[in-house]
Formats: structure tokens, C-alpha cells, sequence
């Protein structure tokens, strides 16, 4: 899994995340409402007009009833079929069969409805008549939809859409705020209690740390000289800690110091460190380090590089377990035979304080700076995970 | 000639039972068979409805089912029961259909 997505996860990203999250579900169900509401709308008003509609076409009707009436008393003589132009007609026999008709398209009458609009923009109005003249049972009467209506009903949808739309908006907005608020002011509560701990830390794990180097073992008896090393142990641990933290919230402070490190130096240096914590674990090193291996960096970052993937390669590896430490030219690789990781997880690794194993100790930020400097320096780090049998980190740059 | 007959026999043969059953006796009561049928077209509309209520009357007259007027079912009396048969008496029936019917004739 590489980092190049995954660096610092802040207040602001996680705020925004939340904030697009909500207001993308909230703008889905603003839209929905408006739909329906347009829908409602747009439909109430067809419904208006065909009702306006409705009454001169009933007058229509009743005119060509009155036609029809005579035409079926005097058929023997008189055979012309009453017409208007003002409206056209047609006449239907119980079994819906067409006996005359003077319509656009007599084919697609609805005669089980009353009065509606046809795809080609007429108004149909169907009466069902109780004496039928000349057989008719259901009369057609057809007129052009005045499409008036259509055109106000959408230039209301859409402005009033549109300006309820963008209310609604606002108000989404600032409801995204309030929600967020909460999240935002635990996590500035969160960084404010680390900076305050961190500042409180680094006087007397000093103290701690010079005092142990003063001592000397061999004057001491063999279990106090154990219980020394033991609390040398957690005196680095803290250290470690304390390094980290301060990185994390004063890195952008610190203006950084860029030459070119002799890697090989640093990373043995860095082993030497840590061994005493791995001792503790019974853990042994193995490596592989190229000699004269130089990168341009900061030096205090690159041993906070090289500490997070040695003290994680420490704290997740089993006891017995081994650290592989491999450097060459372009390449540092870090292995250790612990609990690994799932594909998910392994995603995961580079979130701030995302933790796999809380029996172990540490706040979940140490990939999270192997990410930030990494970022910062153009390194390409990836893991390569196996639950159960081990992780290995490599980071990679590139060799002028 | 023998052509002129071959279309001719058709034609009477199909016509014969409603011109010698029906138009006789109606002309001689001096009775209109197209007022009937339009009255028939004004209570039953459609083809087959009309033509179901025609079966049904003829073949057993009441005055329920009578569309003629009160009027005329008293001075002429309902007419008695048909002594054609099925096939004829349906063949009457369309004879008299295809005479009278509205379809094709409006303007």
C-alpha cells in the first residue's frame, strides 16, 4: 500500500470529507422534495386548465349531441355529419367501434377517461351519452391545447425550483456547521493535549535519560543494573514518543535543514538505538546496509523516518521475532516476522491515529510522519503486509 | 348469362328469408322497417348488441323487449313467433343490418 495518497489526515480534510458527505445526501433529498413538489405543481395546474376546458367543451358536446339527435331522426334524408370548426369530433358505438369521425387521429381516443391531453397537444373530452343517436354511445370532441400554460407552469417550476433550491442550500450549509462543530472542536481539543503533554514531557525524560548514561553498570550489582536498563527502556520509549509528538505539531514551525545524510551512518546509529528495546523482546536485527548511502534530507526528520519504522517493527513483532533492516542506493527496506496486516488495514496505516493493536502502546501516528515526511521529501513508501507473518515498510527515492 | 346468374342466386338466396318473411309482412301492416331499426340502433348502439336484441325478440316477442311504441304494440299487436329457422333468421338479420346500418353512409 503506498502513501502517496495517505499523509496528513487534518482537521480541515476530515471536516470537509464530513461536510461534502452531508451536504451531497442533503442536496439528494432537497432535490427529490423539489421533484415532487414540481411534479405536484405541474400537475395541479394541467389540471386547472383542463377543468377551465372542460366547460366549453361540454358546450361543444351538447351542440353536437343536438346534431347528431336530428342527423338520426332525419337520416333517410339528410346524411351530413354535424361539424364546427371550432372543435372536432368523433362518435363511438357501445363496443368502442368507430362510426364517424373528423379528429387529427381518431386511433389513440382514451374513452375510458373524461377530458385529457394527447401527445400531440390536443384536448380530448369523452361524453357517454344515454340515448344513442345514430348508435353512438361515446362522443369525442377535440380541441388545440393552448400551451400557455405549460410554458408558465415550467417558468414557475424553474424559478421557484431554483430559488428554493438555493435556500435550501444555505440552510444546508449551515447545518453542515453545526454538525461538524462538535467533530472539530474534539479534534482541536485532542491536538491542544498534545501539545500541552509533549511540552511537559521533554524536561524530565531529559533528566531521566542523562542521569542513566551517567551511571555506570559495572559498579552496579546485577539486579539493579537490570532494573536500570529496564527503566532506560521506558525512558526511550517515552523519548521516542515525546520525539513524535513534537514533530507532529511543531514540524510546520521548524524550518527544515536539508544535506545530504549519510544513511548508512544514521540507520546504524538508529539500530543501536533501538536495540536495547528490542533486547527487551528478545528480538534480534539482521541487516544489510550498504555503506557511504547518502540522501538529501533533514537529518533529525530522517532519523524520525528511520525511528517510526524501527519502533513499529519493535512494538507489532513477536517475541523471538527478527528486524530486517536492508539499505542500498534508492532503497530502505524494514521487515519484521509480527502480526501483520489485512489488504484494509494496510490502506489504513498511514491515517493519523489509526492503531491495529491497542495492547501495544503508541498513539497510531508514527506512519502517519513516515507519510508526512515522505511527502515532503518525494519518497515513495509502500507496504507489503501478510496477517500473521509479518510487514515489511520500503521506502524508495530517487538517485540523482 | 350463366355469370349473371351465378352472382344473382347468392344474392337472393341470402336476401330471401328477411324480404319474405320480414319486408312482406311489414309492408303490409304498413309498419317501417328502418324507423324499427333506428329505434333498435337509438336503445342497443352497437352491432352486436343490436343484432343480439333483434335475435331475442324475434324468437320470443314480449312486450319488454319491444322497441316499437306502446302505441303501435296495441293497434298491430306484437309480432308472432318466427318460424324461421336458426340460419335463416340470423341471415335476415344481417340482410337487415347491412340494409340500414349508419357506417359508411354519414357524410
Amino acid at each position: 500500500m503506498s502513501a502517496s495518497n495517505a499523509t496528513a489526515t487534518n482537521i480541515s480534510r476530515s471536516e470537509k470529507r464530513t461536510l461534502f458527505r452531508f451536504l451531497g445526501l442533503y442536496t439528494f433529498l432537497v432535490v427529490l422534495i423539489l421533484g415532487l413538489g414540481s411534479t405536484i405543481y405541474y400537475n395541479l395546474q394541467k389540471d386547472l386548465m383542463l377543468q377551465t376546458k372542460r366547460l366549453e367543451l361540454e358546450e361543444f358536446s351538447k351542440e353536437l349531441i343536438d346534431g347528431l339527435k336530428l342527423l338520426h331522426i332525419y337520416f333517410d334524408r339528410y346524411r351530413t355529419y354535424p361539424r364546427n370548426p371550432l372543435y372536432r369530433s368523433a362518435i363511438y358505438d357501445a363496443d368502442k367501434v368507430l362510426i364517424f369521425s373528423t379528429l387529427k387521429d381518431p386511433k389513440g381516443v382514451r374513452l375510458d377517461k373524461v377530458i385529457y391531453t394527447t401527445p400531440k397537444h390536443q384536448i380530448q373530452y369523452i361524453h357517454v351519452l344515454d340515448s344513442y343517436y345514430l348508435g353512438a354511445k361515446y362522443v369525442v370532441v377535440e380541441i388545440d391545447e393552448d400551451r400557455a400554460w405549460f410554458y408558465t407552469a415550467w417558468r414557475n417550476i424553474l424559478l421557484g425550483g431554483g430559488a428554493l433550491l438555493a435556500l435550501f442550500l444555505v440552510a444546508g450549509i449551515l447545518l453542515a456547521r453545526l454538525l461538524v462543530a462538535p467533530m472539530k472542536e474534539a479534534m482541536s481539543l485532542l491536538d491542544r493535549f498534545i501539545k500541552d503533554t509533549t511540552h511537559e514531557l521533554n524536561t524530565p525524560v531529559g533528566a531521566i535519560l542523562s542521569n542513566i548514561e551517567l551511571i555506570r553498570p559495572e559498579r552496579l550489582d546485577s539486579s539493579t543494573a537490570k532494573k536500570i536498563r529496564r527503566i532506560e527502556i521506558a525512558a526511550r520509549t517515552i523519548s521516542n514518543i515525546y520525539k513524535d509528538l513534537t514533530y507532529l505539531t511543531l514540524h510546520h514551525q521548524i524550518a527544515s535543514d536539508n544535506q545530504d545524510v549519510d544513511m548508512s551512518a544514521l540507520v546504524h546509529e538508529r539500530i543501536e538505538y533501538f536495540r536495547i528495546l528490542a533486547e527487551s523482546k528478545r528480538i534480534t536485527f539482521q541487516t544489510d546496509i550498504a555503506p557511504r548511502i547518502t540522501l538529501h534530507i533533514d537529518a533529525s526528520k530522517a532519523a524520525r523516518l528511520i525511528d517510526n519504522l524501527l519502533s513499529n517493527a519493535v512494538k507489532y513483532n513477536r517475541r523471538n521475532g527478527t528486524i530486517r533492516v536492508m539499505l542500498k542506493e534508492g532503497e530502505l527496506r524494514v521487515a519484521d516476522t509480527g502480526i501483520g496486516m489485512d489488504e484494509t488495514a494496510a490502506k489504513e496505516a498511514f491515517k493519523r491515529y489509526k492503531r491495529f493493536d491497542t495492547a501495544v502502546g503508541g498513539f497510531g501516528i508514527g506512519l502517519n510522519i513516515v507519510a508526512m515526511i515522505a511527502k515532503e521529501y518525494g519518497l515513495r513508501v509502500e507496504i507489503v503486509s501478510q496477517k500473521g507473518k509479518g510487514t515489511e515498510v520500503i521506502v524508495q527515492w530517487r538517485v540523482s | 348469362m350463366a355469370r349473371f346468374l351465378m352472382l344473382l342466386i347468392p344474392l337472393i338466396v341470402t336476401a330471401g328469408p328477411y324480404r319474405y318473411n320480414c319486408v312482406a309482412c311489414h309492408q303490409r301492416r304498413n309498419l317501417s322497417l328502418e324507423a324499427l331499426f333506428f329505434d333498435y340502433l337509438l336503445k342497443y348502439s352497437s352491432e352486436r348488441r343490436v343484432k343480439a336484441a333483434l335475435y331475442s325478440f324475434i324468437k320470443h316477442p314480449t312486450k319488454k323487449k319491444a322497441v316499437a311504441s306502446e302505441d303501435v304494440i296495441k293497434r298491430e299487436g306484437l309480432m308472432p313467433q318466427t318460424t324461421l329457422n336458426d340460419t335463416d333468421l340470423r341471415k335476415a338479420i344481417n340482410t337487415y343490418w347491412e340494409k340500414y346500418k349508419v357506417f359508411g353512409k354519414i357524410r
